[in-house]
């Protein structure tokens, strides 16, 4: 049996079908409104899509999530409960759920749907991911990016649940799903509108040889001639403090976890998770394939490349994270 | 695999660099009225044959995106929303946005060969204005599976029953040649295009 | 409008204060503001809590003197063993103060209590308000990003639910929460050796942009927003609305100055405008905020000119 359940991301059809094809176990995704957290022009999935991806990925013995990670608005959850609805309908294997009151709908209309929980949920320790267990029957949990993999281990002794966790992609130094640094620039919520640092507020300005990038009204990063340039998601951006200036929250990174699969396998993690949504389909072709290729050889006891991604990640970097104690 | 070149895919595309460049050399003197029905008629086919992405970009409402290959000597305008449309402009053109690069970079970003973000992060692309837009657009175009040569070669059947003049047949030859010169291996594409070039260089004379 | 009297709490203190400091500033709060009920704990570092925890009986002692309720706010991140650890004992060590849970893992272990919900916990929605009062919860502080139609429509769910909800009127507003300290970061120092930096800036540290814009301020392993919320021409509305309590959230500030305000202004004896010019004063040379209360980007003041 394999170690890991590699569970890779989707933006369009076309994207689907390239993780599937380069060896996802799982693919997830998000219809095209607000109930997903990568609520992005131009992305995610019609009921249509979603049936037709669900028919690529059964045929060739593969499963779809779908993430329904935002927190229904007061007054107005509809939404919320239809894509719930049709995810169900529309044979998805599962659903990834933040929002309490979402959960305990999708429990009661929906008993036979197998739920996970999202990252954004933050459930970080054994009593918050076991009250989420009892209360609505979650399988699994996406464990927040704030845990060493000592704390993944420990908890995985603890508690008796399906751990997921993100082994490559984007990564959010602040705890997720309580974090509402973007909207106090822009306006629009992670949390409520399921984007982060939203395009619609992104301008790149060029002052002199600089490159500015700016969110709302706020310059996040400028950039010399031949410096690799970020987008400018706010916690990855460039600000003062004591007169000096610093990738004070992250450096423009990517997480890459690569290289601990033994200690994550003794960890007890059962799925790894590549982040991006929003990234091209060339890019998750790539990524996929790779992060196949390093999961095969290490179920065979071959050693594997874990530099493989070096280069497509932001900023040509990489870090592991909160995986280890030193990025504290 | 960890190969930057392999990643960005057939990083060269001189030809069709080539080609695009000649086609908009030749269509500049003669006016946008010459090279526009060639452009209406790829827009057509591409909305007959990628529907999805097309109802994708009319979501995106009424805009102008100003495309900039900086390696041609024009550039175009593509609008979107109800009634999508492109056709050559000046490059100093006012648009919503505005995307810059090489045109290869540019090619490669429509057919989703490439990922936007890295040749963003290299610095290879440079975005103005509207990043919504831009990032809308390529969201639609990434989600379909496009390969300009097979779409365009579906152009051959209509384009041949068109009454046009002779020096719009060379042209859309030119732009539309494309397909029969890709399918072509390698070496001989370059000899086709060497005498592609030739004929069309005697008939303007 | 509703007929309970609205009520004033005063936020745990988010900061790194010396520990004589902290108990004075409670001793202050006991004796002279007019607060109904004041939440204690150190909710952002656990790294924190041994510097002042032999203050706590004492304040506690002087806060219910002063005739305050004082509720025990639980960490917002607990990730280590020790942090649980923490928690449990909180919880098990209550007696009958109540606990605002900041954490799920915290609702978890008070078992169905009863408690209140800090600002912490994600209640975007009736739904799960309702699930939170089934729970335990009487008191749901609401996040700092909701809006007015958003705290409306819970307004309107927290009455039949018997829940009192709580809205930040004044002080920073913590935006994000993380595992990595960037006081320490901003020192060139790591979490573990972190030489407790985070005490040389009891407002938080200024984070600017690169164009020497004022943007946010970080207080350990919190980020917060460097203006000041600030709801003066909102608490009528918020009033009629149903909402039971106004949290102030404690500052180097006149504190006591700060809570008269807002009583004088809950009970109609000072105008909006003369407290917004009054609040302004109190929070320079930082700016006054209210976006997200109008749908708007968190950061903005609608009633600058």
């Amino acid at each position: 049996m394999a170690s890991f359940e590699l569970i890779c991301p989707a933006g369009t059809l076309a994207a689907l079908r390239a993780a599937v094809d380069a060896g996802a176990d799982s693919v997830y995704v998000g219809f095209r409104d607000e109930t997903n957290a990568r609520n992005f022009p131009g992305l995610n999935f019609s009921r249509k899509e979603l049936r037709q991806g669900v028919d690529y990925a059964h045929a060739r013995g593969k499963q779809v999530f779908v993430a329904i990670n935002t927190y229904p608005t007061a007054g107005n959850a509809g939404a919320w409960h239809r894509a719930v609805d049709d995810a169900a309908d529309n044979g998805a294997d599962a659903v990834i759920l933040a929002d309490l009151g979402l959960l305990d709908y999708a429990s009661k209309s929906r008993p036979k749907l197998r739920l996970h929980l999202s990252v954004q949920a933050s459930a970080a320790n054994p009593e918050a991911i076991g009250l989420y267990r009892d209360a609505f029957g979650v399988r699994r949990v996406v464990l927040p990016r704030v845990l060493t993999i000592n704390d993944i281990a420990k908890l995985n002794a603890e508690i008796d649940i399906e751990t997921e966790v993100f082994v490559f992609g984007g990564m959010c130094p602040m705890a997720e799903g309580r974090c509402s640094l973007s909207s106090y620039a822009t306006g629009r919520s992670p949390n409520r509108n399921g984007v982060c640092s939203p395009a619609s507020h992104v301008r790149y300005e060029t002052r002199g040889s600089k490159l500015v990038s700016r969110l709302g009204a706020f310059t996040i990063n400028t950039f010399d001639e031949e410096e690799p340039a970020g987008y400018p998601t706010l916690c990855k951006g460039r600000f003062t403090t004591h007169d000096k200036a610093s990738y004070l929250f992250e450096e423009p990174t990517s997480l890459n976890a690569l290289h601990l699969l033994p200690d994550l396998k003794a960890a007890g993690v059962k799925a790894l998770k590549i982040e991006g949504r929003q990234r091209g389909k060339a890019y998750i072709a790539q990524v996929v394939a790779a992060c196949r290729d390093a999961l095969d050889r290490f179920d065979r006891g071959q050693s594997y490349d874990a530099t493989a991604l070096d280069r497509v990640t932001e900023g040509g970097k990489d870090t592991a994270g909160a995986y280890g104690r030193a990025w504290r | 695999m960890n190969d930057r070149t392999n990643f960005r895919g057939p990083p060269e595309r001189t030809m069709e660099t080539l080609f695009a460049r000649l086609a908009l050399t030749l269509a500049q003197p003669l006016g946008g009225r010459l090279i526009q029905p060639v452009l209406d008629l790829m827009m057509s086919t591409l909305a007959r044959r990628h529907p999805d992405a097309f109802e994708r970009m009319a979501e995106l409402g009424e805009a102008d995106l100003l495309v900039d290959p900086v390696d041609l000597p024009a550039a175009f305008l593509l609008h979107v929303g109800e009634r999508p449309g492109l056709k050559v402009c000046d490059r100093a053109t006012q648009a919503n946005a505005r995307v810059r690069g090489a045109f290869a970079s540019l090619l490669d970003l429509f057919e989703g060969r490439i990922d936007g973000d890295a040749l963003f992060f290299s610095r290879d692309l440079t975005i103005e204005g509207d990043t919504e837009l831009v990032v809308g657009m390529r969201n639609s175009l990434d989600g379909e599976d496009f390969d300009l040569a097979a779409d365009f070669g579906a152009l051959f059947g209509p384009l041949a029953n068109l009454p046009l003049r002779r020096p719009l047949t060379s042209l859309a030859g030119t732009l539309i040649g494309l397909h029969e010169v890709l399918l072509a291996p390698a070496l001989r594409r370059l000899e086709q295009v060497e005498r592609r070039l030739g004929r069309l260089e005697e008939g303007k004379r | 409008m509703s007929n309970t009297k609205t009520e004033l709490t005063l936020g745990p203190v988010l900061f790194n204060w010396a520990p004589e400091v902290w108990r004075d500033f409670y001793f202050r709060i006991a004796d002279e503001a007019a607060v109904d009920s004041v939440v204690i704990g150190e909710v952002v570092c656990s790294k924190r809590t041994p510097f002042f925890a032999e203050h706590i009986p004492a304040v506690v002692e002087r806060l219910q003197a002063g005739g305050k309720q004082v509720v025990l706010g639980s960490p917002i991140l607990a990730t280590t063993v020790r942090e649980r650890d923490a928690v449990r004992e909180l919880v098990a060590s209550a007696g009958d103060f109540l606990i605002e849970a900041n954490d799920m893992g915290c609702v978890a272990q008070l078992g169905g209590k009863p408690h209140w919900v800090g600002p912490f916990v994600n209640v975007y929605n009736e739904a799960t308000l309702a699930w939170m009062a089934k729970r335990g919860a009487t008191s749901v502080s609401l996040a700092g990003e909701l809006t007015e139609s958003a705290i409306s429509a819970l307004a309107t769910a927290a009455a039949p639910l018997g829940v009192d909800l709580e809205v930040q009127v004044f002080g920073r507003l913590p935006l994000a929460i993380s595992v990595r300290c960037y006081h320490a970061r901003a020192h060139g120092l790591h979490k573990d050796n972190c030489r407790y930096v985070c005490n040389e800036d009891p407002d938080g540290l200024t984070v600017d942009t690169l164009d020497g814009e004022d943007f946010l301020s970080v207080n350990g392993l919190q980020t917060l927003s460097h203006t000041y919320v600030g709801l003066t021409h909102e608490i009528a509305t918020l009033q009629a609305m149903g909402i039971r309590r106004l949290r102030l959230s404690p500052h180097t500030a006149d504190m006591v100055a700060v809570a008269a305000l807002f009583r004088s202004l809950a009970d109609g004896n000072l105008g909006a405008a003369e407290a917004r010019e009054k609040l302004l004063a109190i929070a320079a040379p930082a700016k006054l905020s209210n976006g997200f209360f109008h749908d708007r980007e968190g950061v903005i003041d609608t009633a600058a000119g």
